[in-house]
This record gives C-alpha cells, sequence and structure tokens, in this order.
C-alpha cells in the first residue's frame, strides 16, 4: 500500500538529509532502501554466513546436568560432598555459599545419543534429540556474573550493569532491516512461563543507541504493537486522509524550512501507517495449515505461548526482521528440580525444534542463526536438603551448556569439555564476550569494528574481549 | 554518529600504552576545559548586539562575512521563550496579548513572567530527573517501589527560589555537613541514593556496595564535571588526567553506612534515611525527646536516692528449654506450653551437666511462639553452648528471616572472628546497635551466657555476661533508627548464612527483662558482689521501677511517633568508614592492600582547597571554587542546550579530550566567567533567551543548513525536536486538560494495560493501575517511573530508562513516534479536548476553529497551504467534533508542533 508522499520523498529527503550526528528516520526505512545515512556503519564487513537470528533465550539458568551435559560421577557419589579441591574456593552465591555441606547431585533422568552425530541428550528433550544432527552444542559457556539480574543483563547487552545496547540492537544498528514495514529487532516473552525470575526492559533497550533500534516487544493478540491502533472512531480511510493533510502540512513547512527532518518526519508517519497493516498480518497465524501447529504443538494457536512466539518468530524472520529474540522464564530451579525441570522442558522442548526444522524445510535455517540457551548454569551440588528423589541447584557461572544452529554453525557438533563434575571447564572454554563475537561474525561483522561512540569512547558489544570460537563455524 | 575508526578495544595493548604514556606526558593545562575560562569578548558597535553573547556571535560571523539572520516573527518568539523556559506553550489569549503590545521591553517583562513561574521551576527540574537517574523503583531485579519523590520537590523548590549554584552544590553534596543542615538540604543529598539497586537473593553484599559506590562516582564526573571518569575505575583514563587512585579517592567521599540490598521481606527504606518531618511534627519529636529526656534523668536520679532494701533472687525465666529433652524431634519447653522443633541434623551429645545437641551447620532449630520482643522492651537471652572451633562467621541465635545481606531484622547473637556479638537490629547496617565481645569466646568448652538488653536503643543497653561475669565489649554499631522487628526464633544457623557448625546447645532461656550482674551471677552459681548487689536493690526499688516504666513509655511514645513518618533515603557520614583500596580491575574482591585511599579531589583539574576535613562538604566548596575549569562551563552548557537544543560542547557528555572542543569558546567561557560570579540559572537563562542570536529566525535555506547543520555558528535562531515530556505537555497544555499542581508523589497516567506484567517485570503479577481524575493529567515530570517498565509513549520519544545518569538524550525520528501521537488514547484525548474547545470558541465558523487548533499547539497562525489542507481534511467527516478532533490529532503529529523553530 503506497501512501500519498512516498518513496520519491524519501529519496529526495535522503539526498538533502541531515549532515554527521543525525539520523532522522535511520535504519527501520532507509537502510532497506539502500538509503542509509553515510555514516552508518558501512555493514557487513565481510559476507554473512547469516541474515538473520532467532535467540530463543531460557531464563532462569537452564540445567545442563539433566540436558546437554551428562555426568555419571555425580550419579555415583550422590549426597557426598562436593571435594573442596573441585570448588577451588570460587565464590558462590549468597543462598548456597554458606551451606556447611555441598552435596553432590546426580541427574534424575536419563541420557541417550541421537541421531547420526550420537549427540546426548537427555530424555527431557525427545523434540530437540530429533534435531540433534543439526545442533552445534556448546558445553563450555562461561560468565562473570552469578545473579540473575546481572547475569541476563551481561547477555543481552554485553555489561553487567549499566544500560547498554542490547545484541538485537546492535545488529539493527549495524545491519538494518530486510522489511519496510517491520521493526529490525523483536521480542517475544512467553506469556505460559513460570514467572519465577522478572525480565526488563533493559535486556532489549538501546542503551545509547538510536531509540530506533531499540527491541520492539510484540504482544499476542490482535494488536501486537502499542498504540497500532487508530483510536476508535478513526477508519483506516480517515488515517489515510489524515496523512494526506499531514503531508500538504509537511510539504509547504519544507517550503518554508527547506530542513531535511520535515520530510523524514513524514516518512516516518507513512512507515507507521504501513505498520499499521503489516504487523497484525504477521501475527495472525490463522491461515497457516494444521501441520504447522502440529509440528509447533496446539499451543502455538494459542497467543503468547512459547510455542505461538517460535512460529511467530519464524513468521518475523520470513518478512526480514532481522534479529527476534523470545524469552521464556521459569528456569531457575533452586529447588524442586525434577518436577520443575520437567515442566520447562514440556512447555519448550517440541516448539524449540519445530522452530529449526519448519527453517530448515523452509530453506531458511542455512542463513538464520537459532540460539538456545540461559544466562548461566547451575551447581553440581545441591542447594538445600537433598533427598532420594528431590534435590535443587543454585546458580554456577563457570561452565554451562547452550546449542547453536542454521546459519554458519557446525552441525551435530558438541564443542568443549567440562570436569567430571560439571564444575569447572576443563577445554574450550566460551566467554559471553566469545559467543556475542561469533554471532556477529556470523552475521558478517567484526565486533571490534562495530562501534558507536559515547561519552569519548567508542563501544562494542564485546566491551574489549571477545573472539570468535572458529570451531563453532561450519 | 562518528565513522567507526578505532575502537577502545580494537587498540592494541602497545597503542594503549602510548596513548596512556601520552596523556602522562601532557600537562594537564593544554587542553581547553582544564583550563580556568578567561572572559574575553570581542567588542562590536553593531546595534543588532543585545548582549555579549551577540558580540561573541557577530564576531565568529564576520571572520566569514555572514550575517545574523532577521528576527524570528513574534508570535514563534513567544512560543520558543514559553518551551524553553517553561516547556508549556503560550495560549492563543497570550499570543494575541504579546502581538498586541507594542512596548519596547514586552517581550522581556514575559520572559520575566515565565522565569517566575511555577511552570518554569518545574521544567528546570525535569531537565535534572535525567541528571539524578530519577525513578520511583529501585531497577534491579524485582525492581520494587521506592519513595524518592521528596527530591524531586526539593528541585522543584531550588529552581522556584533560583537557589544560587554553590548554594545548590553545597546541598546536593553534602546538605547533611552544612552547620546548619535541615531536613531540607538533607533531603538534596538523596541525589546520591538514586541509583539503581538491587536486593535479589544470593547477591553478594560488598560487590553491590562498590557498584553503588561507583554509580556515584561515575553521577558525579558526568553531572559535574561533565567528564566519563568511569573509565578510570579499571585503569588510569586513557585520555584525561584522572589516575585510577584518584578515582578510588573521590568514591571515598560517597561512603556511607549501607548494606548492599535493600530489604526483601521486610520493606523499609535502605539506611541510612532521613525522616522528612514536617515542621509541625519536628516539633512534636521536640516535644516528646524532652519527655524522653526527663524521663531518663527522674530514672537516673531515683536510682541514686533508692535504698537498696531486701535480697537478689534468682530470675525467673519466660521459656526454658533443655535440649536433652528433646523427644522425636520436639523439645517442651520447661516453662510454658510450646515446643522447639529440633531437626533430626541435631543430634544428641553429652552435654555439661546433661545432654545437649550438636548443630550441623545447616539445621535450625526453631521456636515458635515466643513473645517479640520491640526495641523499646527490656529482655535477656541465657544459651548453654560449647564452640568446637574459631568461627570467622556463624550465627548462633536470631529473629530474623533471611541473611543480613537484606533482611535481618530483630535481635541475634552471631560469631564473628571469634568474637560472640549481640546485636538489634532495624536494617543492618545502618540502623542498628551492635556490641561484640572483645576476646575470643573459649573453644571446646562449656559456656554459660547472658545477653542483657535494657530497651533504651543504645549500644550502651546491650551487655554479655560469661559465665556469670561481666564481658568487656566493644562497640559496632551504635545508631538504631526503626523497629526491629521479631520474628520467629531460631538457634544454630539461619537460611542463606552461615551456622553454627559443629557447635553444641545445651539449654536456651529468655527473660522479659534485663537481668542484672547480680542475677546472672546466681544463675551461674558464683556468689554475688556487694556492688552488683546494692546496684541490683537499688534497680529494684518500687520508686525506680515506677520511673523505668516511665522512661519505657517516653521511649514507645518518641519511636510509635516517629516511625509512622515517612523516610528518604539520604546521604549522612559514616562512622567507621571500612578501609578503601584502589580495586584491581575495578574488582570488589580484589582490592590492592598496598594502595589505601581517603577521600579526595582529581587534584590534577584544581588542587584541593585549605586544609581541614575531607568531607563533601570540601568536595562542594571545591567545585565552587571560581577558578574550577569545569564546574561552571559545564552548567553554562547545559542551560544553554536547554534553550538551544544542543550544546555549545556537542559532547556534553564529555568534556575532556575525546570530547568535541566547542564550536563558540569565546562564548562559552564568557558566560561561564559571569556564571562563576552570579550563580543564578535564571539570570543566565534571561540573559540567552533575550539575546540577539535567541531571536533570530531560525529558518534557513538548504544550503545553509548543509553548510552549517547544526548551527554550531549561531547565524539563525534554534529549532529542535521537543523532549518526550514537553509534547505531552504541550497537547495536554494546549488542549485545556492540564492539571497545573506542583510537587507530590508520582502519579500514573494511563498507560496501555499490562504492560508491567505481559513484560515479566515486577513479581506477583503486579500492574499498572492508572490514577483517574486530575492526576490523569499531570505534567510528565510527575509520572511514575518504573526502571524495568518505563512508560511507552516517553521511552518512544526518547525518554531514558533512568538506569544511571544521563546528560543528553540522542533524539529520533520514528515510526512508533507517529503512532504516539495519532494513537496513543493519552494524545488523541488532548486532540477531543482541544476541538471542543475550538468549537466552544467559534461554534459557527470551522476557518476560525481551524485556527485556534493550529495556534493553540503552535502559537503561529497556519499559512493559506495548511489551512488548505486542514479545512480539506476537515471536509472529509461531516461530524463536527469529529473532523475537528481528526484536525487536531493530525497537527499534534506535524512538525510546526513537534519542533521548536
Amino acid at each position: 500500500m503506497n501512501g500519498p508522499y512516498e518513496l520519491d520523498a524519501l529519496a529526495r529527503a535522503r539526498r538533502a538529509f541531515l549532515g554527521r550526528g543525525t539520523l532522522g528516520l535511520g535504519a527501520l526505512a532507509l537502510h532497506s532502501l539502500g538509503l542509509a545515512p553515510a555514516d552508518t556503519p558501512r555493514l557487513p564487513h565481510f559476507t554473512p554466513r547469516a541474515r538473520r537470528v532467532v535467540y530463543l533465550f531460557q531464563a532462569g539458568g537452564p540445567s545442563p546436568f539433566e540436558t546437554f551435559d551428562e555426568k555419571p560421577l555425580l550419579r555415583e557419589r550422590h549426597g557426598e560432598a562436593l571435594p573442596p579441591s573441585v570448588l577451588g574456593g570460587q565464590r558462590l552465591t549468597g543462598m548456597s555459599g554458606n551451606q556447611a555441606i555441598l552435596p553432590m547431585a546426580g541427574s534424575f533422568t536419563p541420557f541417550r545419543q541421537h541421531g547420526r552425530s550420537g549427540l546426548h541428550i537427555s530424555d527431557l528433550l525427545p523434540h530437540t534429540a530429533r534435531i540433534a544432527d543439526q545442533l552445534c552444542v556448546v558445553r563450555t559457556m562461561h560468565t562473570e556474573a552469578i545473579n540473575h539480574d546481572p547475569a541476563i543483563t551481561f547477555f543481552c547487552t554485553g555489561s553487567q550493569i549499566s544500560g547498554r545496547p542490547a545484541m538485537g540492537a546492535w545488529a539493527a544498528y549495524g545491519l538494518g532491516a530486510d522489511s519496510r514495514e517491520l521493526p529490525a529487532f523483536v521480542v517475544l516473552v512467553s506469556k505460559d512461563a513460570q514467572r519465577d525470575q522478572p525480565l526488563y526492559a533493559r535486556l532489549w533497550g538501546t542503551g545509547f543507541l538510536p531509540g530506533e533500534y531499540q527491541g520492539v516487544p510484540f504482544r499476542p493478540g490482535a494488536s501486537p504493537v502499542l498504540f497500532l491502533d487508530n483510536p476508535e472512531g478513526v477508519t483506516s480511510g480517515a488515517r489515510r486522509e489524515q496523512l494526506a493533510a499531514l503531508a500538504a502540512l509537511h510539504r509547504d513547512q519544507f517550503v518554508h524550512e527547506e530542513d531535511a527532518a520535515i520530510r523524514a518526519r513524514q516518512a516516518a508517519a507513512e512507515l507507521a501507517f504501513r505498520m499499521q497493516a503489516s504487523v497484525p498480518e504477521v501475527a495472525d497465524v490463522s491461515n497457516e495449515p494444521a501441520e504447522v501447529f502440529a509440528l509447533y504443538g496446539e499451543g502455538a494457536r494459542q497467543a503468547g505461548t512459547y510455542a505461538a512466539n517460535c512460529l511467530l518468530a519464524r513468521r518475523l524472520l520470513e518478512r526480514g526482521v532481522r534479529f527476534v529474540q523470545l524469552f521464556h522464564q521459569g528456569w531457575d530451579q533452586h529447588g524442586s528440580l525434577p518436577r520443575d525441570l520437567t515442566r520447562q522442558c514440556q512447555q519448550t522442548d517440541q516448539a524449540s525444534a519445530a522452530l529449526v526444522a519448519d527453517l530448515q524445510r523452509r530453506g531458511l535455517l542455512e542463513d538464520t542463526l537459532v540460539v538456545w540457551g540461559g544466562e548461566f548454569g547451575r551447581t553440581a551440588y545441591c542447594q538445600g536438603k537433598l533427598t532420594k528423589d528431590d534435590y535443587g541447584r543454585d546458580h554456577h557461572p563457570r561452565c554451562f551448556s547452550m546449542w547453536l544452529a542454521g546459519g554458519g554453525v557446525r552441525a551435530g557438533h558438541v564443542h568443549g569439555r567440562t570436569d567430571p563434575f560439571g564444575y569447572n571447564i576443563e577445554d574450550g572454554a566460551v566467554h559471553v564476550h566469545d559467543l556475542h563475537a561469533t554471532m556477529l561474525h556470523l552475521l558478517g561483522c567484526d565486533h571490534e569494528r562495530l562501534t558507536w561512540r559515547f561519552q569519548g569512547r567508542d563501544y562494542r558489544l564485546t566491551d574489549v574481549a571477545g573472539r570468535v570460537v572458529r570451531e563453532l563455524l561450519a | 554518529m562518528r565513522a567507526p575508526a578505532t575502537t577502545h578495544g580494537s587498540l592494541r595493548v602497545r597503542g594503549l600504552l602510548l596513548l596512556a604514556a601520552l596523556a602522562a606526558t601532557l600537562p594537564a593545562q593544554t587542553h581547553w576545559a582544564f583550563e580556568p575560562p578567561q572572559k574575553n569578548v570581542p567588542t562590536t558597535t553593531d546595534p543588532w548586539c543585545r548582549d555579549d553573547i551577540d558580540h561573541c556571535v557577530l564576531a565568529l560571523l564576520a571572520t566569514t562575512k555572514q550575517r545574523p539572520a532577521k528576527a524570528a516573527e513574534p508570535a514563534l518568539l513567544l512560543r520558543r521563550a514559553h518551551l524553553v523556559l517553561t516547556g508549556l506553550p503560550p495560549t492563543t489569549d497570550q499570543v494575541a496579548a504579546f502581538l498586541a503590545d507594542t512596548t519596547s521591553d514586552a517581550y522581556e517583562r514575559r520572559v520575566d513572567e515565565l522565569l517566575r513561574s511555577d511552570a518554569c521551576a518545574e521544567h528546570l527540574a525535569t531537565d535534572w530527573l535525567d541528571l539524578a537517574r530519577f525513578a520511583d523503583t529501585y531497577g534491579f531485579q524485582s525492581d520494587f517501589e521506592c519513595r524518592t519523590w521528596p527530591f524531586r520537590d526539593w528541585l522543584i523548590r531550588a529552581f522556584a527560589a533560583d537557589m544560587p549554584w554553590d548554594q545548590f552544590v553545597r546541598e546536593v553534596l553534602a546538605g547533611d555537613l552544612l552547620p546548619d543542615a535541615t531536613i531540607r538540604t538533607r533531603t538534596a543529598t538523596a541525589f546520591w541514593r538514586l541509583h539503581r539497586q538491587t536486593n535479589e537473593g544470593g547477591s553478594i553484599d560488598e560487590e553491590w556496595r562498590h557498584e553503588y559506590i561507583a554509580d556515584r562516582t561515575d553521577t558525579f564526573g558526568a553531572a559535574f564535571l561533565g567528564l566519563t571518569i568511569g573509565c578510570a575505575r579499571c585503569h588510569d583514563h586513557k585520555s584525561d588526567p584522572i589516575t585510577q587512585r584518584d578515582y578510588y579517592s573521590l568514591g571515598s567521599f560517597f561512603q556511607i553506612d549501607e548494606a548492599g540490598l535493600y530489604p526483601y521481606s521486610t520493606g523499609g527504606t535502605p539506611q541510612p534515611a532521613l525522616r522528612l518531618a514536617t515542621p509541625e511534627q519536628a516539633a512534636e519529636i521536640a516535644r516528646l525527646q524532652n519527655v524522653m529526656a526527663a524521663a531518663e534523668r527522674v530514672h537516673t536520679e531515683a536510682m541514686v536516692q533508692a535504698e537498696p532494701v531486701g535480697v537478689v533472687a534468682v530470675p525467673k525465666a519466660i521459656a526454658r528449654f533443655q535440649f536433652a529433652a528433646t523427644v522425636n524431634g520436639s523439645c517442651r519447653d520447661d516453662l510454658a506450653e510450646r515446643d522447639a522443633n529440633v531437626p533430626a541434623e541435631c543430634v544428641p551429645v553429652d552435654g555439661q551437666s546433661g545432654g545437649a545437641i550438636v548443630c550441623d551447620g545447616d539445621a535450625r532449630i526453631t521456636v515458635p511462639k515466643l513473645p517479640a520482643f520491640t526495641r523499646d522492651a527490656a529482655f535477656s537471652v541465657r544459651l548453654g553452648l560449647w564452640c568446637k572451633d574459631r568461627k570467622e562467621r556463624a550465627v548462633v541465635l536470631h529473629t530474623s528471616h533471611y541473611t543480613e545481606d537484606a533482611d535481618t531484622q530483630g535481635y541475634q547473637v552471631l560469631l564473628k572472628d571469634g568474637r560472640l556479638c549481640w546485636e538489634i537490629v532495624h536494617h543492618w547496617p545502618g540502623s542498628a546497635i551492635a556490641v561484640c565481645m572483645h576476646e575470643e569466646l573459649p573453644l571446646q568448652r562449656w559456656c554459660d551466657v547472658v545477653l542483657t538488653y535494657d530497651g533504651s536503643s543504645r549500644a550502651s543497653g546491650l551487655a554479655v555476661f560469661l559465665d556469670g561475669q561481666l564481658g568487656r565489649v566493644d562497640v559496632v554499631r551504635d545508631h538504631l533508627a526503626g523497629p526491629a522487628t521479631v520474628r520467629q526464633l531460631e538457634l544454630g544457623g539461619r537460611d542463606r548464612d552461615r551456622g553454627f557448625a559443629g557447635g553444641r546447645l545445651e539449654h536456651f532461656a529468655l527473660f522479659d527483662r534485663a537481668l542484672s550482674a547480680a542475677e546472672v551471677a546466681l544463675l551461674a552459681g558464683k556468689p554475688v558482689e556487694e556492688g552488683p548487689r546494692v546496684a541490683h536493690l537499688r534497680a529494684h526499688a518500687p520508686a525506680v521501677v515506677a520511673a523505668n516504666v516511665a522512661w519505657r513509655e517516653a521511649r514507645l511514645a518518641l519511636h510509635g511517633y516517629v516511625e509512622a513518618i515517612p523516610e528518604l533515603m539520604v546521604m549522612q557520614a559514616h562512622g567507621q568508614p571500612p578501609a578503601r583500596f584502589v580495586l584491581r580491575r575495578g574488582a570488589y574482591d580484589q582490592p590492592l592492600r598496598d594502595q589505601p585511599v581517603q577521600p579526595n579531589v582529581p587534584a590534577s583539574l584544581l588542587p584541593p582547597g585549605a586544609s581541614g576535613p575531607r568531607d563533601r562538604l570540601a568536595l562542594a566548596a571545591w567545585l565552587n571554587e571560581p577558578s574550577h575549569p569545569l564546574a561552571a562551563r559545564v552548567v553554562v552548557d547545559r542551560m544553554w542546550a536547554l534553550c538551544f537544543g544542543r550544546g555549545l560542547v556537542s559532547t556534553p557528555d564529555n568534556f575532556g579530550r575525546l570530547g568535541v572542543r566547542p564550536s563558540q569558546q569565546v562564548l562559552l567561557d564568557a558566560l561561564a566567567c559571569d556564571f562563576a560570579r552570579d550563580r543564578s540559572q535564571k539570570n543566565l537563562l534571561r540573559r540567552i533567551v533575550c539575546s540577539a542570536t535567541f531571536r533570530q529566525s531560525s529558518t534557513a535555506s538548504a544550503a545553509e543548513r548543509e553548510a552549517d547543520p547544526h548551527n554550531e555558528r549561531l547565524a539563525r535562531g534554534p529549532s529542535f525536536r521537543l523532549s518526550a515530556e514537553v509534547l505531552r505537555d504541550q497537547a495536554l497544555a494546549a488542549s485545556g486538560l492540564l492539571h497545573q499542581e506542583v510537587g507530590g508523589p508520582s502519579v500514573k497516567p494511563w498507560q496501555p494495560p499490562g504492560l508491567w506484567r505481559d513484560a515479566g517485570v515486577g513479581w506477583g503479577g503486579s500492574d499498572y493501575a492508572p490514577d483517574t481524575g486530575p492526576n490523569a493529567h499531570r505534567r510528565s515530570l510527575y509520572t511514575f517511573r518504573k526502571r524495568t517498565s518505563g512508560p511507552p509513549d516517553m521511552l518512544a520519544l526518547d525518554a531514558g530508562s533512568r538506569e544511571v545518569c544521563s546528560v543528553r538524550r540522542q533524539p529520533t525520528d520514528t515510526p512508533l513516534q507517529a503512532l504516539v501521537f495519532l494513537n496513543d488514547p493519552v494524545f488523541t484525548e488532548c486532540a477531543a479536548a482541544l476541538a471542543t474547545a475550538a468549537l466552544q470558541r467559534a461554534p459557527a465558523d470551522v476557518e476560525q476553529q481551524l485556527v485556534f487548533v493550529v495556534q493553540s499547539l503552535a502559537a503561529l497562525a497556519p499559512r493559506a497551504a495548511e489551512l488548505a489542507a486542514l479545512r480539506a481534511l476537515h471536509a472529509t467527516e461531516p461530524e463536527a467534533l469529529r473532523a475537528l478532533t481528526l484536525v487536531a490529532s493530525t497537527c499534534m503529529a506535524s512538525d510546526a508542533v513537534v519542533v521548536l523553530r
């Protein structure tokens, strides 16, 4: 649908565009038209392996011991104190750090090997097991934070504390969107999750980058983006008349002011008008065939569930959104782990696997990076009271598992080795900064060159660290 | 934006060293901003000039043979002045009156009126809220609500009174240390407590305490020095003369006696805190304090005069447990119907005179249904215990919930570094009384411990007896400023804390009064000496007992009254600040013990003043030195940005070497010199808005804009996109909906329902409950700010999230903003109200209605083409109110309204 004051105006606006220091309309429209301001970074730096990212964030810290990193030793020595030599004097959280005894806890669930790759995956994840040959499991992630808020902030923004831009904001800033009608960075929060640890707008915030790179949360329902609907009584026709009038006002204002920002403002209004049609369209899954719901699970029919969000993520990616980040809370199993972790896996396993399979059969997986994981792992020892069939695990930042799939990563591969206790890394450590560097690399960006000057310093997603983990690349 | 070239991280180590070496060899004076400003105004005789500002501008323009622009249209100039000084637009009547006023000083008089208005104070305060990272919630994790609005009221009052800048600095930095400190001046110091805080379980107290100090230090640098000193947290600043040592020395000014976590389950205000008593309340507090002091005097005198008559008897406990009597995990109270729960992990062991139990450090003995003593009650605890090994820390007995990282409240007996400690806690450590025995507790032998408290809320009221002997103690804390609410009593450990592992307990008893030394001796089977005997008998003489009751009632009255008065987090000097060191790479757990630091200013910028205590008052004096190179420039630049949308320094967050040199340093320095003398922010604002420079038209040709896109040469007047707050307030004001009430608690205007819940923020599914009535239409500076989920329309319009100190916002134009103007019910409600007002104003004349709508929002009457466009839009809708609402709504998204021109 074309507004009354469309592309030519935008092109002219581009020619007259403001000089350095102002972005005007910015990436959302200009990048898509190849009209990005001259001083946005010239990206990608090199040929990308992935054009888009979907990040399935499992908030709370999923336990690796019951998912992707089997430790028979813990089962054998279940209940014995974790040897102090293993602890190595590392700091523990204030929740279990003062316990007089730290008893080892073995996984309640068995593991099996799957696929041609023979990946070890626990029985809690039968659907994920079926895509084993697509997965690149990293067992040796590690992070610097030990509590949820700093840890999840670190994962999402590359910094524990201050308001830095989110990963998706960096991707949007660097690469813009392939869509003219949808934001570059979309956030989907599960409604069906256990809300044990909160989420924060800063996790998809834009920090010091301009506001247009902000993650836009899509909410369940007919009006997924805030303020998308016309006020009551204003029809689409009336809105078009308003835009025509606005265009006329702006045309006259431009005659007097000759300020290109006026045209950018009009272009933004036109784009908003198009979004009013395109956003509900992408969010409406009612036309998806029954077999899609069979694949993702019937829960995908209910807007806002993890399954529905996985399906919506695929639709957004298909339409050119650069970065989709899902959040599913509830992985913070300090106690009652066997019961609650089972619930978490049941809520997410099928849809996570379905998304990978769906992207693959549509030919999108090869240039879509899928990432699954939480903000830290969990302790090999039990927090609180260990009983015969119940236990909990405290936060553990020193090693944990994630998986990647698609766009340029090695499929059917396991990276890194943790010690037999699952407490320390023996080989192949991957820091959060390394993961970010690798993700940006797959997107064609040199993480050291994707920068933004703020307060006299060039900031990056990876701060002053990070290395591309070549071993993960296909 | 600048093209990414070098980056902080991509520089190779050698490059870093080089740069560091460069910074070290360059004397600080070689950078413009580190030299004191000099006033050096070029003199011109051009009649265009009204102020030194104009002489500076004209001189610069002359170098390129440019002339200033013509004067702005009067209606636009009036709009500019209103928006810049008050954040609200002029009404159509004000525009008409101004246009009709032909006196030569019409504009100046209008400016003076605006400067005097409450709206001006509110607008200036709004600017400071970003610097103050002001919000209504703590920000991290569960993001509970905190009470901060009294600081906003302080700001508004300070600006309303045009508080001299040096006083402003003194009150914000050291309002608690002033010789004539008042509740008002101490309120100003809340500025340093507005950083985010956490209460996430398991967080490491020390880590967060350092984090808070770092935030204060960084905020000081950004808000008052215009420098990014945070770089020096990990290493010497690479480009500016701030060493890592400077950074930690500066941070030392901001140490207070605080916890790293704010209370999770006990509620209340993080300490130190100030009771915000009204003058009436303060008078009543003084009265109650006098009553209490008098009652104490009566008690003291009665003690002196009392006759020691009678004998000392063995005191009666109100609860007593002999753990040898434990059966099936239950131990019966010898004296009352209650049972202690003894977990299976606490196994029987030989005691001193019978049986005992041994603790494992994790399992706790719980004793339900005990009396919940308040801090005004006297009581005593007796324990028979045996300690296996020297404890760095162990909980023996407590009445709180979690460990002291956030939630300790009540009374407790701990072992710290081998010493027995006795504490009454409101919030640890800022509000507590605590003593520790001077000697370490004997190990591997039975100890008969009695701990007494006299209900005075003073450390001197705590006593510790070992085997019947009064022990020598050291006072650890002596400032109990709130209730010490007792929950269930536990022995042997505490959730998330270190327990009494390997320690043995034989008996535990509770007494509902402070035992005397004589009684304790009796309990221990020791002979009672003459001194304690006489003291005991005196204390139990009828007159003394009566005086004691009266004294306790006076305390209860005072505390009951005071504790009902709301608190505010403030700064308060730390009695015993912990030793502070440079932290290796900023890590809280890696202090460099060979590099201790004391409070000190970065002397490379300006040496510290005369000797005297190195406290925040001295820091304020340093900042107020007329020769300070940065202080006045930073304020002047901020005021300039308020008027022109952009500072003279285009990197207001960085006046350092990596910042950009000001486009017009002569102008900046002239204003800074004058401001350092005059110290009135409103005088400065008046000068700027009355200057010929400000009064120029902002219209420019495309070529002129291309030549000077940011108007650095000031050859035209200001034009910039209005801020989020001004845009909303403008809509509310123009439509007549604005409720102008100054100050008070934050308000919750409408926002889309479910946001707090849907984002997964907050606990227990709490959601935003919008205000109805007048509070729905207050100015935007009063809008409730939840840090983890800010007001969505404000955020869409580039308002920050208030997580850290922010010196400037990044203005953008996005489609989401268009959606806000056209669809946000807050704006569409304004459009409808404005349309209604226009209909009432000119019921029969559409053209007049249209003009009224445009002028209400943009001050300037619409041009013919604009009017034609609006008339066309109006004609598409037959119903008059709806047609006019469409028009008003469209105008709210239009350049003439969204932008100050």
